[in-house]
């Protein structure tokens, strides 16, 4: 852990879930400094290593190779079961943690390596929510199913490690995992945090540059990874009840929100939407970057 | 009394922004600190009533709510009303011109013969405020509480409510526990006539009750909230009310008509009317919301009954048609179906003896009603949301009963009522 002074704060970076972490804490000490980027950096850490499906000594491994039988998760994995079960309900079914299972057919790396809509259609039996048992605390994932917490997880450790940082201290106070982002605790003086986030696909880089108060900001979309036949681009999001990319969907969209998971969830439903995501977006008054 | 019915998945289909705050909701079941920032949202609105040649109604709201972030929920309520215009009296009509002596004793006004009686002094407006607090008790229960206060020149109320909602079952289902207690005194303009006294001439003093009129009404309510799919939530509905004390409307009266001719008698040929001092009321409700595709439709029926005999169906129907950027047209249909109260009659027989009770307010008779009505919504601005509706209400009963009586069956002893509403809504957040 590397920790710089900034004027009048300390910057702390890492690098954790695949992406350069940043902690901005506005204290006069670089000792209390420190010890709060250590914390943000064993949190964050935490909830790689939990639930993260590269890994197999954690809880998704458990929940995804259990052969059909229930298995019993700890609280925090049943929160975010709960969470992930409102999502499907809130989204018709949506947004899905179940559909990890089409990165077997579709690999987003810039080819024209499309699959068959058989390929596609034979997968459908393998997504679907509510074909998971999910009794706190017990949940049971059919054979050949699989549940991906990934989706959720990057805004969830935002919140947590924000959260976290909040309990211990009521320094103003800014978490940033690769441009997904909350602030916590007003700055002094009236000031706010100058962030600058890529908002991918978009025709200048210049990015998105604004003044946060307390609030957070994540986005959808990943300018880089799509497929693209015959002059078609097929955008890496994918409709689980299809399992086929939401064809009309944006290069991405950034949502200012309360909580990164919040802001992070609508950026997905958006896209989800495809051609109406700014219109989901303006019916939801929220402030938002739609990048086509 | 209908309750709004909590719970996310309702809100989901209910209002623009309402994904958002699902998902706001499902973010507090990962305890993320702070979730949600302090709001206060207000809706406005301005309403425009016309009954052509009868009542024309104005009315404003203002409708506060400030979310403290906290779990609780301070909700804020004004209404403003002004009514003018005529209004029915309950007497018959005459194949003569009738003079009828206005309710505060001072002046007359005559009614053309074949003409529904009706008195055009009818003027009021009514001012009601009211507040209350919605508090979480733990992660599944809240309590609310409210009070209520509405005055107008002759007629005051005031109330007081509270309830308890839970959620179970992974909140797919949430049961509602209500009561609320009103208390109203009437203070007519020419006191209270004693019920079926008669109308006296000009200037002559009516018969009249002591003091002030007062009435205490007491609701307990029951309501089950249950999400069935993600698209379609269905939302029961009981309310007992037991209401005590003055209920007789003191403008209103009855023809006492000869038994042959059907015109009023010669002398005291009007008598206030008179209706029973309690009045028990059940109220059934059952409404679906179901999404189909991005549109919504709202299918409610409810059922009343109460022991002064009157029993009523409603019908409500509402497809809420939406075009994405927060657009929609909202058509709607209601049909209202009721039986008159066992004391309801048109006029009284001259000759025959006074029954206990009886009322000749054609709003406790026989009747059909439908509404049509066309919503349009936009957002404007920030995230505010503009709405224009127009309804139509179309009311009629039976127009030649038949027991009337001679001239009486020439004349159409139940008009057909019909009213324009139009209303302009406005709905901002005041703090972002």
């Amino acid at each position: 852990m590397k920790v710089f002074q900034q004027g009048e704060y300390w910057q702390g970076r890492f690098k954790a879930m695949a992406s350069p972490c940043e902690i901005l804490v506005e204290v006069a000490q670089e000792a209390e400094a420190r010890l709060l980027c250590e914390a943000a950096e064993t949190e964050a850490r935490r909830i790689e290593t939990k639930f993260s499906r590269y890994r197999e000594d954690n809880i998704v491994h458990a929940l995804n190779n259990g052969a059909g039988q229930p298995v019993n998760v700890d609280d925090e994995t049943a929160d975010l079961l709960d969470f992930a079960h409102r999502c499907h309900e809130i989204s018709g079914g949506r947004f899905d943690v179940t559909s990890g299972v089409l990165r077997r057919i579709w690999k987003f790396d810039g080819s024209s390596g499309i699959p068959s809509r058989k390929q596609a259609k034979a997968l459908l039996p393998l997504i679907g929510w509510p074909r998971i048992t999910w009794q706190r605390p017990q949940v049971t994932v059919p054979p050949g199913m699989e549940i991906d917490l990934g989706g959720l997880g990057k805004e969830y450790a935002v919140d947590r490690v924000a959260t976290l940082l909040a309990d211990g201290s009521t320094a103003p106070m800014l978490v940033n995992f690769g441009g997904d982002l909350r602030a916590v605790g007003r700055r002094n003086g009236g000031k706010s945090w100058q962030v600058g986030v890529e908002l991918p696909g978009a025709v200048d880089s210049a990015g998105l540059k604004l003044d946060l108060g307390v609030g957070a900001l994540a986005t959808s979309g990943d300018a880089r990874r799509f497929l693209l036949r015959d002059g078609v681009r097929y955008p890496h999001i994918l409709n689980p009840r299809t399992a086929w990319p939401v064809m009309r969907a944006p290069r991405s969209v950034t949502v200012l929100g309360d909580t990164c998971t919040e802001a992070g969830l609508l950026a997905t439903l958006a896209m989800l939407r495809g051609a109406e995501a700014e219109a989901f977006l303006a019916e939801q008054g929220v402030q938002n970057w739609v990048i086509r | 009394m209908v309750w709004a019915p909590r719970g996310v998945a309702v809100a989901a289909i209910n209002k623009a922004g309402a994904v958002r705050s699902a998902i706001v909701g499902a973010c507090g079941l990962l305890g993320l600190g702070g979730a949600t920032a302090e709001a206060t949202e207000v809706k406005t609105a301005i309403l425009g009533y016309n009954e052509p040649d009868r009542v024309k109604a104005f009315e404003a709201i203002i409708d506060g709510k400030h979310d403290f972030a906290n779990g609780k929920i301070f909700n804020f309520r004004f209404v403003y009303d002004a009514l003018t215009g005529a209004s029915a009296t309950g007497a018959a009509p005459a194949s003569f011109t009738q003079t009828f002596t206005r309710p505060s004793g001072e002046g007359s006004y005559q009614v053309a013969p074949g003409e529904t009686p009706l008195d055009d002094t009818f003027r009021d407006t009514r001012l009601a405020l009211s507040a209350g607090l919605t508090m979480p008790l733990n992660r599944v229960t809240n309590f609310s509480f409210g009070l209520y206060g509405s005055g107008e020149y002759d007629y005051t109320s005031l109330g007081a409510n509270a309830s308890l909602t839970r959620d179970f079952n992974q909140r797919n289902t949430t049961v509602a526990l209500r009561g609320a207690f009103f208390d109203d005194s009437i203070s007519p303009e020419g006191g209270r006539p004693v019920p079926f006294s008669a109308m006296p001439d000009e200037g002559i003093q009516k018969s009249k009750l002591p003091g002030d009129g007062s009435k205490s009404v007491m609701d307990l309510g029951l309501g089950v909230t249950q999400v069935i799919n993600r698209s379609t939530v269905v939302h029961l509905n009981y309310t007992y009310s037991d209401v005590s004390d003055y209920q007789t409307d003191p403008f209103k009266m009855l023809s006492v008509v000869d038994p042959v001719t059907g015109d009023p008698r010669g002398a005291d040929s009007y008598l206030y009317e008179s209706r029973p001092d309690a009045r028990t009321k059940h109220v059934f409700f059952g409404r679906v919301a179901k999404h189909l595709g991005r549109d919504i439709v709202h299918l409610s029926y409810r059922y009343f009954t109460d022991d002064w005999g009157i029993n009523s169906h409603t019908l409500d129907l509402t497809y809420r048609w939406n075009f994405g950027g927060g657009k929609y047209l909202k058509p709607h249909l209601r049909y209202y179906d009721q039986a008159a109260a066992d004391f309801y009659q048109g006029f009284l027989v001259d000759g025959e003896a006074l029954p206990q009770h009886a009322s000749a307010d054609y709003r406790l008779g026989d009747m059909q009603a439908v509404t049509y009505g066309l919503t349009h919504g936009r957002i404007v601005g920030d995230g505010h949301e503009l709405t224009l509706r127009l309804e139509y209400y179309v009311q009629s009963g039976e127009s030649h009963p038949a027991e009337a009586i001679g001239v009486l069956k020439d004349f159409d002893l139940f008009p057909t009522v019909d009213a324009l509403i139009f209303q302009v809504g406005y709905t901002f957040n005041l703090f972002e």
